[in-house]
C-alpha cells in the first residue's frame, strides 16, 4: 500500500482536531493489515491483532468516520 | 475503439512462460469496492496518459528513474529475462469481467480485484506472474498490491528462512496484483511490485511504515534482538533503529538491516527520506529474496 505524504498526513489531521495522531496511525495500520490476508486463503495470514475480518473493517469505518467525515469536521470546527 | 497490446520488453524468448509483468489500462472501477456495481475508468479515455504511465512504471522497475538507487530488476542476470507487456483494450463492457480495480469505501485507496487479473489476461494469451492495472480514477488515487498467491502443489528452488523450510514457486495459483494511479510517481510502482512479487505462503513483504504483523521483512517483539534472521545461512542483523525514521512508541514490529542507512526502506515510507524517495532501497533480506524469488521463476522449466 502507497505510503501517505506528510503534507497528506498533516492535512489528515488538521481537518478534524478531534483526530488524534494515534487514530491515523491505526487507521494505516488497519488498511495495510487487509492485504496481509490471503483472500483466496484466509489461513495464509499473519493472524489479525484482534477479531476477525468483519471486526477490522467495522474498526476502519469507524475510523474513517472520526478522520475524514465532513460531519466530524464541522461539528470539530464548531466546538 | 481500438486495443493495443505492447511487448516492451520480449524477455526469455526460449522459455513457453517466461517470467512476465503486466500493465493494463484498467477496464472498469467497482465503485465502490465489493458492491457489484461497475463504471468505465476514465483511463480508457486517454491512450496517451495510459503509455506515460506504463513508461513511469517501465522505468521505476528497471531504475531508469533519474537518481534511482534500487535497481533490483536492472540486474544483469534479470533484466533480459523479463518480458513487459502493457494492453488498453477500450471495447469491453463494464461488468465484473473486466473491472480490475475497485475504489474502497474507507479510503482513497485503489483495491485490485485480484481475481478478475489472470481470466482477464488470458484474453490475450498473456500469463503474468505480476500484473498492475492503471486507473484514472477521479476520486481515489492511492496504489495497493496484494502477494502472490503460490501454487504451492507445484514444484519451486527450495530455501530455508529460521530453520524452516519455503519454496520459490515456480508458478502462481492467483498472480501478485497491483492498483496504481495513472499520475504515481516517486517509488510508488516499485514499492507495490515488493509485495505483488511476494508470497502469501512462502515470504511475504510487508509496510514497513506501519507496526505490520510478521513476514519476510518484518518481525514482532521487543526488545529488539541484534540478529534479524537466518536466510539461506546468512545471518542479517536487525535494524535497531529504524534508521533515519526510529520506531514510535508503542511498535512491536522491527526491521532487518538496510543496505543504506541514511535512507528509509523501499517498504517503509520513501516519502520521508530527507536524500529524496529514488535514493532509498530495499533492506538486505527483502532485496535478496525478491532476487533470488525471482530467479528461480526465470529459471522455471
Amino acid at each position: 500500500m502507497q505510503p501517505l505524504k506528510p503534507e497528506d498526513k498533516k492535512a489528515a489531521l488538521e481537518n478534524n482536531p478531534n483526530a488524534a495522531p494515534e487514530d491515523l496511525q491505526e487507521y494505516e495500520r488497519l488498511l495495510a493489515l487487509r492485504f496481509t490476508r490471503d483472500p483466496s486463503n484466509p489461513g495464509n495470514a499473519a493472524p489479525f491483532a484482534a477479531g476477525t475480518e468483519d471486526d477490522l473493517e467495522e474498526r476502519l469505518k469507524a475510523l474513517h468516520r472520526k478522520l475524514f467525515s465532513p460531519e466530524n469536521r464541522t461539528a470539530s470546527r464548531g466546538a | 475503439m481500438s486495443v493495443v497490446v505492447n511487448v516492451l520488453r520480449s524477455g526469455d524468448n526460449s522459455k513457453p512462460n517466461p517470467y512476465t509483468i503486466a500493465v493494463i489500462a484498467n477496464p472498469a472501477l467497482e465503485t465502490p469496492w465489493r458492491s457489484s456495481i461497475f463504471v468505465g475508468d476514465p483511463i480508457l479515455n486517454s491512450l496517451a496518459a495510459f503509455q506515460a504511465a506504463v513508461v513511469y512504471i517501465e522505468s521505476n522497475l528497471f531504475a531508469n528513474l533519474p537518481g534511482q538507487k534500487e535497481k533490483l530488476l536492472a540486474d544483469l542476470s534479470i533484466q533480459p529475462k523479463v518480458r513487459l507487456v502493457s494492453i488498453f483494450d477500450d471495447t469491453l463492457p463494464a461488468d465484473t469481467g473486466t473491472s480490475l480495480v475497485g475504489q474502497d469505501d474507507v479510503s482513497n485507496i485503489l483495491v485490485a480485484r485480484r481475481d478478475a487479473f489472470a481470466p482477464h489476461l488470458a484474453k490475450y494469451s498473456i500469463q503474468a506472474d505480476v500484473a498492475y492495472a492503471v486507473s484514472a480514477s477521479p476520486s481515489h488515487t492511492r496504489a495497493s498490491a496484494w502477494f502472490t498467491s503460490d501454487d504451492d502443489t507445484g514444484a519451486g528452488v527450495a530455501f530455508t528462512l529460521d530453520g524452516s523450510e519455503f519454496s520459490h514457486r515456480y508458478n502462481y495459483a492467483v498472480p501478485g496484483t497491483v492498483a496504481i494511479h495513472a499520475t504515481a510517481s516517486s517509488l510508488t510502482a516499485l514499492h507495490e511490485f515488493g509485495h505483488a512479487a511476494s508470497s502469501y505462503t512462502n515470504g511475504a513483504v510487508h509496510d514497513l511504515y506501519v507496526d505490520s504483523p510478521t513476514g519476510l521483512n518484518n518481525k514482532v517483539g521487543r526488545p529488539i534482538p541484534p540478529s534479524f534472521a537466518d536466510y539461506e545461512g546468512t545471518v542479517y542483523k536487525s535494524d535497531l533503529t529504524r534508521d533515519g525514521l526510529g520506531y514510535p512508541p508503542g511498535w512491536r514490529s522491527f526491521h532487518c538491516e538496510l543496505l543504506d542507512p541514511s535512507c528509509p526502506a523501499v517498504m517503509d515510507n520513501y516519502f520521508l527520506s530527507r536524500s529524496g524517495a529514488l535514493a532509498c532501497q530495499h533492506d538486505a533480506i527483502t532485496r535478496r529474496f525478491l532476487r533470488d524469488r525471482i530467479l528461480a521463476k526465470i529459471g522455471r522449466p
